[in-house]
């Protein structure tokens, strides 16, 4: 092990470079993390949709009566869970990190509960939002 | 961690940050209530309930929101994920001439039938 003047070890002399992503074990916490930021981007990807949906749904009434077949059709159901579902998360996992940044939660066995709850959390209103669609 | 030359602390990103969040998220629990007690039937009853002054405002809000929150927070990913210089100096202009012109657009929906 290389020893440096300060007789600290030098870690960034050989620290490997490990980014097989499939052999990392990511803590629960951490996927929740990383997905905030993940639904996060494409929920931004996603807005000017929104705007645009918005901007036709109030100019033009064909478009709305339009809008209002497609919710009863299949494939705009399911995209519209999807984009839910993006929503949830980031809505549970932002909830997680605001409780998060009070000290709320922080210690390990709740903070790994929580995490958890954020995805019982997405799936449960998930359900309740497919079931208001039929 | 990263040395800069700059005295800002970016406690004030931070602030912005969960600010526009919580306000997003009673955004989005009045909108669920909205529609799920007093579902809207038609395109009238659409365009009249944003003709109401605190409707648009509520939403304005809103947007104002969800663009400050979508700037910092991609601001933070293209921070730590783009390594190159000038191609996260690219990527963040565009991205703010994105929320920039969707700013102008939002405006323009919630108010171009007379404030």
């Amino acid at each position: 092990m290389p020893i440096n003047n300060n007789n600290s070890v030098d870690k960034s002399a050989y620290r490997p470079v490990f980014l097989n992503l499939l052999a990392i074990r990511l803590p629960v916490g951490g996927v929740v993390s990383i997905l905030h930021r993940v639904t996060g981007v494409l929920l931004v990807l996603l807005t000017p949709f929104g705007i645009y949906l918005l901007d036709r749904s109030l100019s033009d009434a064909g478009f709305f009566v339009q809008l209002q077949t497609w919710l009863g059709q299949m494939w705009f159901q399911i995209t519209l869970l999807l984009i839910c579902g993006l929503l949830l998360q980031h809505f549970f996992s932002g909830l997680r990190h605001l409780a998060l940044d009070i000290d709320w939660g922080i210690d390990r066995q709740t903070a790994r509960i929580t995490a958890w709850l954020t995805f019982a959390g997405t799936i449960l209103l998930l359900i309740v939002t497919g079931i208001w669609l039929q | 961690m990263r040395v800069t030359s700059s005295s800002h602390s970016g406690l004030g990103e931070w602030l912005l940050q969960r600010v526009s969040a919580i306000y997003l998220g009673l955004f989005l629990i009045f909108l669920i209530v909205r529609f799920a007690f007093w579902p809207i039937s038609d395109f009238d009853a659409w365009r009249s309930w944003f003709t109401l002054s605190w409707v648009r405002i509520l939403w304005l809000f809103a947007f104002v929101s969800l663009l400050l929150h979508a700037w910092i927070g991609m601001r933070s990913v293209f921070l730590d994920y783009i390594k190159s210089f000038q191609l996260r100096l690219v990527l963040t202009l565009v991205f703010a001439s994105g929320l920039l012109v969707s700013a102008i657009w939002v405006i323009d929906i919630l108010f171009r039938n007379g404030g």
